[in-house]
């Protein structure tokens, strides 16, 4: 029985950490937000963003999107929505949100509050006592089944393909076959093995999604007149020996396993529970893209990265897996599991075993290292108008 | 981790005195109102270990954001050129580029630009030294070898001056009130021999004919080009900017011949007089563009009562709204509906001169980049 | 490991025109022949290739395509010899491009 410890929420989900976030509907209130959070100490993330303000619809929608998410995530255990006032999203909206999947929630106004410094102030009491709130939850026995593990590959290099997502892979199946969500994304990088993608899709609706949204990728870089090369492979990427496109999704995808795609979701779409290999339409662009994992619900996310990528997230642990030896070596300090092991002989299963085994481990609490040094990077995909209209 | 204050950066706020000229700090091509020691991260990677720099260095500022790598083409230079010329505003004294080594918008490269245009600039990636750990540590060894506090030696008066204005919001307090007010004083800068740029171009929109009008041919092609051609992002302000009159929103810069226009990110390098940058009206991202072109100080028109300052230049917040005024008094600098343009030329000389505004004393500020495509 | 070692380099899939190099390859360096790839006798490493990056098995004709893990990971922007660097400068992307397409091409 493959079990951990986490907090039970009302809305029957379960959390593997238990923040108070502060969520600020637009970029005006996003500095806000992060001093209340610094003030506020242990335990209180901010979850920052340059959104929400004079968006067209459909990036405000998904901007709304990503902020209800956000707050119903399983590991937020209170939350305070913070806004000026004038905003198109209302607080009230996002506080709902939270509300209905039955977290204590509070909104702070800055101009119901007096202005900038009264904010401050009342937020920091605000936060201390949604702390409060939120430290009454208790960790209690659940299944591996009822998470949904985020997968993500950011810095890659060579090694990505052939150790650190292969492993993460195998991690996956595990879950999959424990009852769990798996989910990976990153669309760009399906350019070039969506076809080994399309023919695991259980139906015809999921396979369509799939290569549609590849192909809306691909229309991006069409549309600006530029090689896609530069912003996929990075430069760090091309350094690591990734040539094109092509060869990184080849390698990318592996951190996917080798389970059926039981379906496929937009940008910050609730993920569902056990439901094995599910993708979500987003950008490679790393903090985005786990962002949007996050608003969908997943409670831990494994980041593979073969150059040494740092970042973490506010309200979801990230794992940090590297297949690079120079950079487990070099870059100790921010990376969690040494996968390059399997250049001395360790079969790559038995790596699997090890993530699978660490992803429990931090699902009970165990802290990652960039939680220990509290790198909790955060944007939002922003939806670009784009000369046909507008597109995710 | 926040962003450290801008309050505790100026040591040295003026005494009150006759406020013109300003006292300034000198630079090689002009003067600066403030002195900040700039830790510029390239990549949002790089951005929380930025913070904790600049956090640990009296003088020293961040300027976090969200960009700098998946990005294409004509997007990811508007990132590159507007880091660069944030950097490059004569407010900053140095810079410290934090990248984290893979990232699209390479932080040796984005130093070495800095180099070139004379910005005293140190440079380290968190790939290149090892961790996010080393990193922190290294660059505050860097900004602290950068960091001198110095004195004003120069004097700046108003014709000295690159002024920065945008205007929130299409509110009746504010294109009535507001607008008018920072327009009387853009008439001084303009006629003491000074330059302003103007951002918010989508209230401008539906106004092409009578804002080519105002220029002459070769800057009405660039305008078309720049910023007529670029999408809309913002449909609805647009619409709402067509029920005021083409002289209704110029009142914000004195009805004024427009001299230039620039690209998002781009120097102003127009002798005297008005230019547009091509920079929408969310402040976040107007002010960053304002600060890009070589604004000293920005004035921001605002109804709504957007407090959020900036890293590198001092903001006076600006409304008409009494409402407002009254919810957000300690925010606000200027309430127009009872100032004059003396009143208000005396408050940007005491500014300029190192004077605290209202954003500078609570700290908060936001530093964000206009987006030209998608994120990849 | 997935796919199969060849003295220092690591071969992915039978079909592929390439292998990836477990370490910094100095010029000189031999890859023996392995069964179940393409290395049927010994290839000499012809170039310096860095840790991650990829050496040609075989003479590759400008316009080819190139395989890697059995898929196609690009094509060759000239002709490549076997055991040298492939890489940015010989290889190019046949996805994403939005340069071709604005020069009127095919993607």
């Amino acid at each position: 029985m493959d079990e951990f410890e986490g907090y039970r929420r009302p809305d029957g989900t379960v959390g593997v950490r238990n923040r108070v976030a502060i969520i600020p509907v637009s970029v005006t209130a996003s500095s806000l937000a992060e001093r209340i959070a610094a003030d506020a100490g242990d335990g209180v993330v901010a979850t920052p963003h340059g959104m929400g303000s004079n968006q067209p619809t459909p990036a405000r929608e998904q901007t709304r999107r990503v902020l209800r998410g956000v707050g119903r995530n399983p590991n937020v255990g209170a939350a305070l929505v913070v806004a000026l006032g004038t905003e198109a999203i209302d607080a009230d909206d996002v506080a709902d949100a939270v509300a209905d999947a039955g977290r204590p929630v509070e909104t702070l106004r800055i101009r119901e509050a007096g202005g900038t410094a009264a904010a401050i102030e009342r937020g920091v009491d605000l936060a201390a006592s949604l702390r409060a709130d939120a430290d009454g939850a208790r960790r209690e026995s659940a299944d591996a089944a009822e998470l949904i593990f985020a997968v993500e590959c950011g810095g890659s290099d060579a090694t990505s393909g052939i150790a650190a997502n292969p492993a993460v892979g195998a991690a996956g199946d595990r879950l999959v076959a424990a009852g769990g969500t798996v989910s990976f994304s990153e669309t760009p990088e399906f350019i070039g093995a969506e076809h080994i993608l399309a023919e695991r899709c259980v139906d015809d609706e999921t396979r369509e999604r799939l290569l549609d949204r590849v192909e809306a990728r691909e229309d991006m870089a069409r549309e600006m007149g530029v090689d896609l090369r530069g912003a996929q492979p990075t430069p760090g990427n091309q350094e690591g020996g990734l040539t094109t496109i092509e060869e990184k999704s080849l390698g990318a995808i592996a951190k996917g396993g080798t389970t059926p795609v039981e379906g496929m979701v937009d940008y910050a779409e609730p993920l569902p529970q056990g439901a094995g290999l599910v993708l979500m339409d987003t950008p490679g662009y790393d903090v985005e893209s786990v962002v949007g994992k996050v608003a969908g619900g997943a409670q831990v996310v494994a980041f593979t990265t073969g150059r040494g990528s740092t970042t973490g997230n506010p309200v979801a642990p990230v794992i940090k897996v590297t297949g690079n030896p120079k950079t487990w070596d070099r870059m100790a300090n921010n990376i969690d599991v040494n996968a390059s092991t399997v250049m001395e002989g360790e079969s790559l299963s038995a790596i699997g075993e090890r993530i699978f085994g660490t992803l429990l481990d931090v699902a009970d609490g165990r802290r990652t290292e960039a939680e220990r040094r509290g790198l909790t990077e955060f944007a939002i995909n922003e939806v670009q108008p784009t000369t046909g209209g507008e597109r995710a | 981790m926040t962003a450290p204050s801008t309050a505790e950066a100026d040591a040295d706020a003026a005494d009150a005195h006759d406020a013109w000229p300003a006292a300034a700090y000198a630079r090689d091509d002009g003067a600066g109102a403030r002195n900040r020691l700039l830790v510029l991260p390239s990549v949002i990677c790089s951005r929380l270990v930025a913070d904790r720099i600049a956090d640990a260095v009296p003088g020293a500022v961040s300027a976090g954001h969200d960009h700098g790598c998946a990005q294409l083409g004509a997007d990811e230079e508007q990132t590159e050129r507007t880091l660069t010329g944030v950097a490059t505003n004569p407010n900053v004294a140095g810079a410290v580029v934090v990248g984290l080594g893979c990232e699209g918008v390479q932080s040796d490269r984005l130093a070495g630009a800095l180099a070139d245009r004379g910005v005293p600039v140190r440079e380290l990636s968190i790939q290149g030294v090892g961790g996010s750990d080393e990193a922190v540590d290294r660059g505050v060894d860097a900004a602290t070898e950068l960091a001198a506090s110095a004195p004003r030696t120069t004097a700046a008066d108003l014709g000295d001056l690159t002024v920065g204005v945008v205007s929130s919001d299409l509110q009746a307090s504010t294109v009535d009130c507001a607008d008018p007010l920072i327009g009387a004083f853009v008439d001084r800068v303009v006629d003491a021999g000074g330059r302003v740029v103007v951002a918010g171009t989508e209230r401008l929109r539906p106004h092409g004919d009578a804002v080519r009008e105002t220029m002459a041919e070769d800057v009405a092609a660039r305008y078309e080009e720049v910023i007529e051609s670029s999408p809309s992002r913002t449909a609805g302000l647009t619409r709402r900017a067509s029920a005021r009159s083409f002289d209704e929103l110029a009142r914000l810069w004195g009805e004024r011949p427009v001299r230039d226009v620039l690209p998002y990110g781009a120097p102003a390098t127009h002798e005297s007089g008005v230019a547009l940058v091509n920079a929408p009206t969310e402040f976040a991202e107007a002010s960053t563009a304002l600060a890009a072109a070589g604004a000293h100080v920005v004035l921001h028109a605002t109804g709504d009562g957007i407090p959020t300052g900036h890293p590198v230049v001092p903001v006076c917040k600006v409304t008409g709204d009494a409402e407002t005024y009254a919810a957000l008094q300690g925010d606000i600098d200027v309430d127009a509906r009872t100032a004059d343009v003396a009143d208000l030329s005396t408050l940007v000389g005491r500014v300029v001169g190192g004077e605290r505004t209202r954003a500078e004393e609570h700290g908060l500020t936001t530093f964000a980049i206009s987006r030209a495509g998608p994120s990849m | 490991m997935k796919g199969t070692v060849v003295g220092d380099a690591l071969v992915m899939d039978a079909a592929d025109a390439v292998a990836t190099a477990l370490d910094d390859l100095s010029a000189g360096t031999t890859l023996p022949p392995t069964e179940g790839t393409p290395v049927d006798a010994p290839l000499e490493v012809r170039e310096d290739v860095p840790f991650g990056h990829k050496i040609a098995l075989r003479r590759i004709d400008a316009g080819d395509e190139i395989r890697k893990y059995g898929e196609v990971i690009g094509r060759a922007t000239v002709a490549i010899e076997a055991g040298e660097w492939v890489h940015t400068h010989n290889c190019e992307s046949t996805r994403g491009r939005g340069d071709l397409a604005a020069a009127g091409g095919d993607a």
